[in-house]
């Protein structure tokens, strides 16, 4: 080997050997000294390499975590949709327990079997049959009002069409019974398919939109008193000789799922009371509004015959807000 | 003058020792891949073997200075190592890929088991399966991205001897 091949030899054994001793010491250094170099080195040399790990290590937890976060946020989600179910499951079920109470005997309870498959649109597969003692045409009825009426009956559970279907019609009548007509599904398309249609209302009467429509009582299958809906508007152009109103169903046949089947005796007992309060706070409501719209109506024109004339204010010239002239 | 061969090797080099502190936790394997140790086997075959050993001997405090109780540890390893890798330049970089990966892992293997018994943590059963089951494995996972890493940085570094 040439002399200086051997010298770069031994300088590189002896740079070496100096590292190597460096390590060694740094290893056998007492705590505080120790702590104190690592703070040197990271505090110089490795401070960004150090932000780096430390970025690169939340990175991980997070990639980590993200699919146990994922997975409890689906959790509560989920928890959160059938909590919404439970409470208003149990809020029908509150509200059938007062129709129950109010309407006291001569019904039979049933649990609507929902099948929501094509087809279920307009009939319900009720708990209750022949045994139970539902007959065929007996009133379907919730708290909320009328569902339908049985359509035919095993033993042990029953069909009821329910409103939408388009054999089922009902008599009714406006709260105050000013109005008369036949209740029937509306022949809409798209979401109108679920509203219904009042029929043969004489051109005399005057239906306000959110006036309460309730069964008649005619026809033997449903009492009277039985809330069907509310009046939205009236369809212009039906028919030349009678008015028609749409109306916006009391009950929803999608939520239901506990019914009341009510038995002949009871209907001839009548039920007008159970569904009056309902009935009742609902033409409170139609009146207040009307009541509301004269009083603008009224200080608008008061404004006018102020500006005509300063000394007659408008109470003294119109009639009292909600008395009819 | 600077050839261009040399900011190629430095800025693999580079890049390589970024990916310790950033790949490595993100992976967050038990037997991970040692970026330090392919770093310093590719930057020792360049380089006298006393350069080689102070390379070492800075990437080792650096990989310590993480974690201040074997302080020195990291260093004597990579010292060591970087000094012989450098001594036996000849058989690294030879054509043959499975000796550079050979290579490659006894370069881990030796890095790990100075560590491990310079810093005196493990010791008994632990000790043990550190060094025969989870050294080799981080050894394998480690020569496998070491011979990735040649082969496609090869071409460029023989262009450049050209």
């Amino acid at each position: 080997m040439p002399r200086g091949a051997r010298t770069d030899t031994r300088a590189d054994t002896a740079v070496a050997a100096v590292c190597v001793t460096l390590a060694l010491v740094l290893l056998i250094l007492p705590d505080a000294p120790r702590d104190r170099v690592a703070g040197i080195v990271r505090g110089n040399l490795v401070g960004p390499l150090a932000a780096l790990q430390q970025r690169a290590s939340l990175a991980r937890r997070s990639f980590v975590s993200n699919d146990s976060v994922v997975r409890a946020a689906d959790s509560l989600v989920l928890q959160a949709q059938r909590a919404e179910a439970l409470v208003a499951e149990n809020s029908q079920l509150r509200r059938q327990l007062s129709l129950g109470r109010a309407l006291r005997w001569g019904f039979i309870p049933a649990e609507a079997l929902v099948g929501r498959g094509l087809g279920d649109e307009h009939t319900l597969v009720l708990s209750a049959g022949a045994r139970a003692g539902v007959e065929r045409l007996s009133a379907v009825v919730t708290a909320d009002g009328i569902v339908g009426m049985i359509s035919a009956v095993d033993a042990g559970t029953s069909v009821a069409i329910t409103w939408p279907h388009p054999d089922f019609r009902v008599s009714a009548t406006s709260a105050d019974g000013s109005a008369f007509g036949i209740v029937s599904a509306h022949p809409g398309v798209g979401a109108e398919r679920y509203l219904l249609e009042l029929r043969g209302v004489p051109f005399r009467a005057r239906l306000l939109p959110g006036t309460p429509i309730v069964s008649s009582g005619l026809g033997g299958v449903f009492p009277r008193g039985v809330l069907i809906g509310t009046v939205l508007e009236e369809l212009e152009g039906v028919s030349t000789w009678a008015r028609t109103f749409v109306l916006r169903p009391a009950v929803r046949p999608a939520d239901v799922t506990q019914v009341m089947v009510l038995l002949a005796e009871r209907n001839a007992e009548g039920v007008e009371s159970v569904w009056a309060p309902a009935v009742q706070a609902m033409l409170q409501r139609v009146i207040a509004g009307g009541d509301s719209l004269a009083r603008v109506d009224s200080v608008a024109k008061g404004d006018t015959v102020r500006g005509r004339d300063s000394s007659v204010t408008p109470d003294s010239t119109r009639p009292p807000a909600g008395r009819r002239p | 003058m600077i050839s261009a061969r040399s900011v190629t090797i430095v800025a693999m080099f580079a890049v390589l020792v970024t990916l310790q502190f950033t790949l490595r936790p993100i992976l967050g394997w038990r037997a991970g891949i040692d970026f330090l140790v392919i770093a310093l086997l590719i930057l020792a075959v360049r380089v006298r073997p006393g350069t080689a050993a102070i390379a070492g001997f800075a990437m080792g405090l650096i990989s310590d200075a993480m974690s201040p109780e074997a302080l020195g540890a990291g260093a004597l390893a990579l010292t060591i190592v970087g000094f012989a890798a450098s001594r036996l330049k000849s058989a690294f970089f030879a054509e043959n890929i499975g000796v550079n990966a050979i290579f490659i892992i006894v370069g881990k293997c030796a890095a790990d088991a100075i560590f491990l018994l310079a810093e005196q943590r493990l010791g008994g059963g632990a000790l043990l399966s550190q060094l025969l089951l989870w050294t080799p494995l981080a050894a394998l996972v480690t020569a496998a991205v070491g011979v990735m890493v040649l082969v496609l940085v090869r071409p460029t570094l023989e262009r450049r001897r050209q």
